[in-house]
């Protein structure tokens, strides 16, 4: 598809036509101490402007990179957009990455230039030019703090602005000229892979990858021109750059901006977004957001929310299953909508959303069903920084739970022998930045290996099952990835983890730790009482509590995938006894040697196994203590 | 679940004080307006003068009163008299051919001006010493009228109202005099629901809540105090001229006294002090009660053919009547108004019990 053979070829060329074309409609709303400030396109356009000529006054180069750090806030975004019209391309950073990591993310490109938002990220860049000599300038937006700095090569962003100001109105057509000097191949940014293993990688999309995976994006209706758009994610992320800037230049969006991350969700009621995108984790946080302020709600509220609720999410659940509404399905839908959905979207800030999204991991799927039943058309995409954020997407009318929807119009998928993900695109980049080995291993014949393993079903649907890393086989030949498994079991919210054993064994077992706060709340509503973790995981009820978790999770596995046998751990795994590592996951090797008599109880059959049982105190002593543990069969 | 708040946005600190910020009670607003305009056409002619027109009159009085008791926190138990000086001000400039409303404003400078001497007695005494010193008030006044034969035209005397013409309108027939009375509340309303957002308002507040700490924060009590009590008895002074004209049609002394001022304060405080919404709920409450009260009992009495004695019969309304104001006042001392936010808020927050975050 050629998607990029028709309408402007750069970001700033679809600036500049918005600022002619459509230079009063609001642009960017950003609220300031309470009130949303407008900016049109005729604003946003003059800002991006000036911001280039005053940036290339202070000395940045085409083809250089411009660290940028800090939250969302309009004025990064214009310094972006200004470094991009010089042919320079800015770098986002994470705000909360630690100055002596800020060294990674400043390597490539030469930035001799930083944006930073306030004083914090001013601290760190000037202990970071301390150690490697860079950045020469640190340009500021929030002065506040800031004022007895006498720091060299200091300068405010307002300060910037002006002197663009200066130099647009003294040399005509100097604006004119910036405008185009951007170049479709140009960098349009430079961000960086998340590095969890090693150092991350730089990846640079071009104008002509954002656009097309924009244009993709948009032929695949995944969001249309003029959408209400809440810019909270990170900046140093591609969808917040593929949304924010790119979208939202490109189809016109109204670009609302929050006063700070804190308030986030309160300015997300205030701005009512039509599109909405967030990390399965903020639903999971909406979702128990809405469960905590019901359980607290009256009665009668309470009442009306248990009735109409699980009838409603029944219902999605029939109709992803296919099946269709009844009158009487409707009607209930429409007194449910009425009575509590619309009230608490609205509370929400979501009544207005029509397209809502999640990706990055999987989303459990009493969360993805409560979203649905609400109302709001949640779906699942899938994309990597290298393909500018848009690999597939769910469609309306084939959303199914396990899978991540068919590939958007102009990429193709396809998965090679080992299983790996191959994409293909125009949105996909052509090379990591400065890093040829890298390159050559990620990039084949025009194919990008994504890395992710997964499957496409009958439908043409993509199954994203995890990191191909991760893959092994039981000794049936069976091939599985634990986590993707384990995952489907954390989303009950009883299992806080759980590790699933049978790498070269003839059946898959489980190592289960309960999440002790929702059991122990779960037993005190039975009225089962107990002493610690310990004891509570023992307890026949929370026994078959977990079995009846695996049992329905079974259900959406093929039998050769379905968990056997598991043991509930009398204690919950421990990144400072080396079961997990500081960011939970989990470090098999430790595991499978530390339980090895427990795993040899799941598979020879006993009903409980003994053990003694390694602890580390505090003051890093270990003792051991004997623990007998009870096995648990599964029905699969 | 009727309210909705997501993508209310302000983008000025001007916007973000609107009165009315939510759709849902700027609608309710606009309904109600709309079915008070056009009540004349929907409703006969006993409802219309017996019921809505003294209601709209006594809610305009009651906000007048809200404004000095509510707003300022003194309280005032001589209303009916502020209101007698500016009806019989209004009233005989009327029949020396003054146009009414240059009569009425007439009759709201007279009640300020006796209202502000008797006001400053707040410079000195507070709480119950002003009780008393504006219950002096109301018997003075009311003694004065009556003794002065210019004024009452004589002890047992009514005068007269001529018919008028307000703003061009003759004001003959029930719909013009509640159009008038209308009028005459709407822009006492809509000062009400705007004093409290100026400095003014957020003065007198200081005032009511202690008024040296708001001397030592550079509001001037002696100034603040007397401008409530001028701006009240104005008002005060300005619906005695719309209750002669529309409602009364003549009037007499005892018309004005101790009942009429005691029937206010009533109001005031069962409504919410403080509250333009409560004035209306207050006055409502306060008028209609007895009346509703006796009709049921006596609907009851004739149903089951009870045989009540006449004096029961009379006496019972005004018992459970006593008994309704002790009740509202102990269940909610902050008066109707405050029961109205409470529901509000239930539907507010709906479906949770509190406000989200």
């Amino acid at each position: 598809m050629s998607a990029a053979a028709d309408g402007p070829p750069t970001l700033i060329a679809a600036l500049a036509r918005n600022a002619a074309e459509h230079g009063r409609t609001v642009a960017v709303r950003e609220r300031d101490l309470g009130i949303w400030q407008e900016y049109s396109w005729t604003a946003f356009f003059d800002d991006v402007m000036a911001a280039a000529a005053g940036l290339e006054a202070l000395g940045l180069k085409p083809g250089t990179a411009m660290t940028v750090i800090g939250d969302n806030r309009y004025n990064l975004y214009v310094a972006m957009l200004g470094a991009v019209a010089l042919g320079a391309f800015p770098s986002p950073v994470f705000p909360d990455v630690p100055p002596q990591e800020l060294t990674h993310y400043t390597r490539h490109g030469a930035p001799d230039i930083a944006v930073a938002e306030d004083q914090e990220q001013v601290d760190k860049l000037i202990e970071l030019r301390g150690r490697i000599g860079r950045p020469a300038h640190i340009i500021y937006d929030d002065r506040r703090g800031l004022g007895e700095y006498t720091a060299e090569g200091l300068v405010a962003f307002a300060h910037v602005l002006a002197r663009g100001r200066t130099r647009l109105s003294a040399e005509a057509g100097l604006k004119a000229d910036i405008a185009s000097r951007a170049g479709g191949d140009d960098i349009a940014v430079l961000l960086h892979s998340s590095g969890t293993t090693g150092a991350p990688k730089g990846i640079a999309p071009r104008h002509r990858h954002v656009i097309a995976a924009v244009r993709n994006a948009a032929a695949g209706g995944y969001f249309h021109t003029g959408e209400e758009h809440y810019a909270y994610l990170p900046t140093a992320w591609i969808g917040d750059f593929v949304f924010t800037v790119c979208a939202g230049i490109m189809l016109r969006f109204h670009i609302n901006i929050p006063e700070r991350q804190e308030t986030v969700l309160g300015d997300l009621r205030q701005v009512a977004p039509t599109f909405y995108l967030a990390a399965p984790r903020a639903w999971d946080n909406m979702l128990t957001h809405v469960q905590v302020g019901m359980a607290d709600s009256t009665p009668f509220k309470r009442r009306l929310f248990d009735y109409f609720m699980p009838r409603a999410v029944a219902r999605e659940r029939r109709r992803l299953a296919g099946e269709s509404d009844g009158l009487r399905d409707r009607l209930m839908g429409l007194l449910g909508e009425m009575l509590v959905f619309a009230p608490i979207k609205d509370s929400l800030g979501l009544s207005r959303t029509r397209r809502a999204y999640t990706g990055g991991e999987a989303l459990g799927e009493d969360t993805f069903l409560f979203f649905r039943a609400l109302g709001i058309n949640l779906k699942q995409f899938y994309g990597q920084t290298e393909t500018s954020a848009f690999t597939a997407a769910q469609d309306d009318g084939a959303v199914r739970l396990h899978t991540v929807g068919r590939p958007l119009p102009g990429v193709d998928v396809r998965i090679d022998d080992s299983g790996e993900i191959l994409v293909r695109s125009q949105s996909v980049v052509d090379s990591y930045f400065d890093d040829p080995d890298a390159t050559a291993k990620a990039f084949v014949d025009g194919w990008l290996r994504t890395g992710d393993a997964g499957s496409i079903d009958a439908d043409g649907q993509l199954v994203v099952l995890g990191r191909v890393g991760e893959v092994v086989r039981t000794a049936a030949g069976e091939r599985y990835i634990p986590n993707y498994i384990e995952n489907r079991l954390k989303f009950s919210p009883y299992i806080r983890n759980v590790a699933v054993i049978g790498a070269g064994l003839p059946v898959l077992n489980a190592i289960v730790c309960i999440d002790f706060d929702a059991v122990a709340y779960w037993a005190e509503q039975r009225g089962i009482a107990s002493t610690s973790y310990a004891d509570l995981s023992q307890k026949p009820q929370v026994l078959d509590l977990v079995r009846d978790v695996i049992a329905r999770s079974n259900q959406n596995f093929e039998p050769g995938l379905r968990i056997h046998r598991f043991v509930n751990l009398h204690k919950d795994f421990d990144a400072d006894d080396g079961e997990i590592t500081r960011t939970r996951k989990l470090r098999r090797n430790v595991i499978e040697e530390r339980y090895a008599p427990l795993i040899a109880g799941l598979y020879d059959g006993s009903t409980e196994v003994s053990f003694d049982a390694r602890i580390t105190y505090e003051s890093g002593e270990t003792g051991t203590m004997r623990r007998t543990l009870a096995i648990t069969e599964v029905a699969t | 679940m009727f309210y909705r708040r997501a993508g209310i946005r302000h983008t000025s600190y001007r916007a973000e004080r609107q009165l009315w910020p939510l759709p849902f009670d700027r609608a309710l607003v606009a309904l109600v307006f709309a079915l008070l305009v056009l009540a004349p056409l929907y409703l006969g002619d006993l409802y219309l003068a017996g019921y809505l027109l003294p209601w709209i009159i006594w809610s305009t009085a009651a906000l007048g009163l809200n404004f000095l008791m509510g707003g300022a926190g003194q309280i005032h138990l001589g209303y009916g008299a502020v209101m007698a000086i500016g009806a019989y001000t209004s009233v005989h400039l009327v029949r020396a051919g003054v146009p009414l409303e240059v009569a009425m404003i007439g009759g709201g400078l007279a009640s300020a001006a006796i209202g502000i001497m008797f006001g400053a007695a707040a410079l000195r005494v507070k709480g119950l010493y002003l009780a008393m010193a504006t219950l002096a008030m109301q018997y003075i006044v009311d003694f004065v009228i009556s003794h002065v034969p210019a004024i009452s035209g004589g002890t047992q005397a009514t005068i007269q109202v001529p018919t008028v013409r307000f703003l061009g309108v003759p004001i003959v027939g029930n719909t013009a005099t509640y159009y008038m009375a209308l009028a005459v509340g709407t822009v006492v309303t809509l000062f009400m629901l705007n004093a409290r957002r100026t400095s003014l308002g957020r003065a007198l507040a200081a005032v009511r809540e202690k008024d040296y700490a708001a001397e030592v924060i550079g509001v001037g009590t002696l100034r603040y105090k007397l401008l409530a009590f001028w701006i009240s008895s104005f008002i005060g002074g300005v619906v005695g001229a719309v209750l002669a004209v529309c409602y009364l049609r003549s009037i007499s002394p005892d018309q004005f006294h101790i009942e009429l001022s005691i029937q206010l304060v009533a109001m005031v405080i069962v409504g919410g002090l403080g509250s333009v919404l409560g004035s209306f709920f207050g006055a409502a409450l306060i008028l209609f009660a007895p009346i509703v009260l006796n009709n049921v009992i006596g609907s009851l009495s004739d149903t089951f053919a009870l045989s009540i004695s006449s004096d029961l019969r009379a006496h019972v309304p005004l018992m459970l009547y006593g008994a309704l104001i002790i009740g509202f006042l102990l269940w909610e001392p902050l008066g109707l108004a405050k029961i109205y936010a409470n529901v509000r808020d239930y539907f507010l927050v709906w479906p949770f019990r509190h406000a989200r975050r």
